[in-house]
């Protein structure tokens, strides 16, 4: 009957916001979100610091920002950007004790216009 | 010479108050307790603070401990207790006559009860059933559970008595002459056994008081009686409701939290350790509740529960056995010393349980020293889980 | 009456003392309408009388029975097993995360029993000084306090200290030194004004400031009490006490 197995990790603890409601999602989509944007925030410099390396390297540069994958990038980072900052909304409202048990309507309602945000600027992005 | 030394058996209201007493007047006490603090019936019980009003006519011994005890408690446990008082109400004509002996077996009791017409009674609770013909305001109160038993294990502790959790007592142990001197106990969160001796055992535990007798070849002549017990997610009322007639099933509901609780009932039951919560018993308890406070009928439940009162005597009739306590010597009713068991009463009265087997110890042990409990307010519950000292509470 | 049966598989967190903590499975025969501690409960009685679990008043009163099914905490005398399970399925019994475990599904609750009465968390208030919040009703609790407020009435409080919030808390999970759910909502219940004492304890970085709005602890917390929206509106009132002591109006006391 008795069956030997391992304990969960304390990370993967952390990761079992599945089975949670919307605040749990909303705070790890925030994080999530806050990490990519952090690496987003590095590689844009990286690269920005090629342009100061003579004309070659812009050319490489430009050709770079122009593929396709990297438009797609772009766009992810508007995502993120959108609901990271529309969530911090939420964040600094409830914060100062406004509209804290509508906290769920509000993460529905501001999720909403970022993924609306999102077409808007996916439309724009791809067919262009 | 150093302090006697106290194993006490069972963490339960009386186990904690007995603690508490016996390190109080200078006594080393171990505390083994099976499950964690009050999983026996004490943490299960329905929550009155006994007034005594409800055995003012049919038991009055309990009445009286009731109403003097329940006084101690209302002053030195008023951190976990609620206070409002009760009403007694009567809905029919068997209620109507009984009152008579209502009022006088309070007046014999000394149970202060106060006459409330059922217009005010109504403006006072106005959930309780509108067909209410007469009414009587007593000093009940509801207590919580498992934060009793945790102020008078906090202040046991505080005055140094150890309390062992998880830890199943399986055997006794005898010296040469058969008077037992240790017992030996499984401590169930490590999988180990141990042994431990003292200078006398106490058994305080309950509906389970027989089966640690037999363990020492002793007997106590304790009857499991348990009761179910449903909890609704409204709190209805403020005071707690009693059917003003003899005590019957489902005819006292007690303000808890946010919750009202219905009790109870009593048959006999065999096997303690598991007693299944049955769907009639339920239905009864609300059909019953419903009788006083009609709304019961369709509030939404919030828990249905069981408990095994430790009735002591062989009577027939369950609810006619008395339910004061009892303390047994077992030099005296079985020949065998350095065993003592505590079993019977009510939670309101598990203080004076605690006196009397403090009493019964001191005198077996030629020690000197008065009962404290009281007057002094009790710790702190909260101080059960003291810092420092690990997992092990 | 026909008795509706099921067949639930309970796979429960075991350890004992120093040994590696695994699980073990118990398959039973249930009705969907009894709780996961009744199921439990039948697992010690007739199964195993090794396993260790804490519990005492079966009805929400006392806070000692969360545990974690299925990875969100509950108080098991309060959930049905239809809850959380299926006829034929699994259900997944853990002890609360973020407390030392002593064996199988009991935890150590004494950090916040200590930190409860650190902040000096009355159990009992009168009906009036615990006013019930108007929160939307859930699970079928009533919100609403008695039919009828009685001015001298006292009821024991909401919290019960079950420690279900500090195990939901995603923030108490990395950070030892949070204050925690409960204990903030306790201050808030309180109120800081006037209160130096508490008002530091919460206007700090292990107090309100490092809630991170995750509102898990307001999901599982099963008595109502609501930390989520009290740590929000402990950070308005500790706002409102930097704004005040800027203008050199702080409190005396
Ligand atoms: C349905 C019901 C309703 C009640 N309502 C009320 C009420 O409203 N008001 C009131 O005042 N009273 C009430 N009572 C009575 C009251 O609850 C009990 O009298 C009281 O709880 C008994 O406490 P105890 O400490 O003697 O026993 P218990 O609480 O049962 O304690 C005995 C302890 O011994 C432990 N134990 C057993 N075997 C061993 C072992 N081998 N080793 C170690 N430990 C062991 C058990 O785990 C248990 O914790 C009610 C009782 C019932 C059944
Ligand atoms: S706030 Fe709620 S979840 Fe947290 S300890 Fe109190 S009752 Fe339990």
């Amino acid at each position: 009957m008795s069956v030997q197995t391992r304990s969960p990790s304390r990370a993967a603890q952390w990761l079992n916001f599945p089975h949670r409601g919307v605040g749990m999602w909303a705070f790890a989509m925030n994080r999530l979100s806050a990490l990519g944007l952090a690496v987003y925030l590095f590689l844009h410099l990286f690269l920005l610091r090629q342009l100061a390396e003579g004309p070659s390297a812009f050319d490489r540069f430009i050709s770079l920002v122009r593929s396709p994958l990297f438009t797609l990038s772009e766009w992810v980072v508007v995502v993120g950007g959108l609901y990271h900052g529309l969530n911090g909304v939420r964040v600094i409202l409830t914060s100062l004790g406004v509209a804290v048990p509508y906290q769920r309507q509000m993460f529905w309602i501001l999720f909403g216009i970022a993924a609306l945000g999102s077409l808007a600027f996916a439309i724009r992005m791809f067919t262009a | 010479m150093s302090k006697p030394h106290a194993i006490l058996i069972g963490a339960g209201f009386t186990g904690c108050a007995t603690a508490y007493d016996l390190a109080l007047r200078g006594f080393d006490v171990t505390v083994l307790e099976r499950g964690d603090l009050a999983a026996g019936t004490s943490g299960r019980t329905h929550g009155l603070l006994h007034s005594g009003a409800r055995y003012c006519v049919t038991d009055q011994e309990s009445a009286v401990e009731c109403i003097d005890e329940s006084r101690i408690l209302a002053r030195i446990a008023a951190q976990c207790i609620e206070f409002n008082g009760g009403l007694f109400i009567a809905l029919d004509d068997s209620d109507l006559a009984f009152v008579d002996r209502f009022v006088e077996g309070a007046q014999t009791c000394h149970i202060p009860i106060e006459q409330i017409s059922p217009r005010k009674a109504l403006e006072m609770e106005p959930a309780i059933n509108p067909g209410v013909l007469d009414a009587y305001w007593v000093p009940d109160g509801t207590f919580d559970p498992l934060r009793l038993a945790l102020a008078f294990a906090a202040s046991a502790k505080a005055s140094g008595a150890v309390f062992k959790l998880y830890c199943q007592v399986e055997a006794m142990l005898a010296d040469g002459q058969g008077n037992l001197n240790g017992v030996r106990y499984w401590d169930r969160t490590t999988g180990q056994h141990h042994e431990l001796r003292g200078d006398i055992v106490v058994s305080a535990t309950g509906a389970w008081a027989g089966e640690l007798a037999e363990l020492a070849g002793a007997h106590v002549p304790v009857r499991p009686t348990p009761g179910v017990m449903v909890a609704f997610a409204s709190r209805f009322v403020e005071r707690a409701i009693n059917r003003l007639n003899k005590p019957g099933d489902g005819d006292i509901v007690l303000p808890q939290r946010r919750m009202v609780v219905v009790g109870t009932t009593s048959f006999e039951a065999e096997d303690v350790d598991y007693i299944p919560v049955s769907e009639e018993q339920v239905a009864e308890m609300v059909k019953r509740g419903a009788d006083l406070i009609p709304a019961l009928a369709t509030a939404p439940q919030r828990g249905a529960y069981m408990a095994s009162r430790p009735l002591v005597g062989s009577g027939t009739q369950a609810r006619s056995i008395a339910r004061t306590f009892k303390c047994f010597d077992h030099k005296e009713s079985d020949g065998i010393d350095g065993f003592v068991t505590i079993t019977g009463g009510k939670a309101t009265t598990c203080r004076a349980m605690a006196e009397a087997t403090a009493d019964m110890v001191c005198r077996k042990l030629g020690v000197s020293a008065a009962c404290q409990t009281r007057e002094r307010p009790l710790r702190s519950y909260r101080e059960f889980y003291r810092a420092g000292e690990g997992a092990r509470a | 009456m026909t008795a509706e049966v099921w067949t639930v598989t309970f796979r429960v967190f075991r350890r004992k003392g120093a040994e590696a903590p695994h699980y073990d499975f118990f398959r039973l025969e249930v009705s969907p309408d009894e709780y996961v501690l009744d199921a439990i409960e039948r697992i010690w009685a007739f199964h195993d009388r090794s396993l260790v679990y804490r519990y005492a008043c079966h009805h929400a009163t006392c806070g000692a029975c969360g545990m974690r099914v299925n990875s969100v905490e509950k108080l098991t005398c309060i959930t049905t097993i239809r809850s959380v399970a299926r006829d034929g399925g699994e259900v997944t019994v853990e002890p609360l995360r973020n407390f030392p475990v002593i064996s199988d599904l009991t935890v150590d609750m004494g950090d916040l029993y200590r930190s409860m009465e650190a902040v000096h968390y009355p159990a009992v208030s009168p009906v009036a000084a615990a006013p019930l919040p108007t929160i939307p009703a859930k699970d079928g609790i009533s919100p609403g306090g008695p039919l009828r407020e009685e001015p001298d009435a006292h009821r024991l409080n909401d919290c019960i200290e079950c420690g279900l919030c500090v195990s939901a808390c995603p923030i108490a999970t990395t950070t030892a030194g949070y204050l925690g759910p409960a204990v903030l909502a306790a201050i808030q219940f309180q109120g800081i004004s006037g209160k130096p004492a508490l008002a530091g304890l919460a206007d700090c970085e292990d107090g309100v400031w490092r809630c991170h709005s995750a509102y898990e602890c307001t999901a599982v917390c099963p008595s109502l009490v609501d930390p989520g929206w009290r740590i929000m509106d402990l950070r308005k009132q500790a706002i409102g006490r930097r704004f005040r002591r800027l203008f050199g109006r702080g409190e005396t006391a």
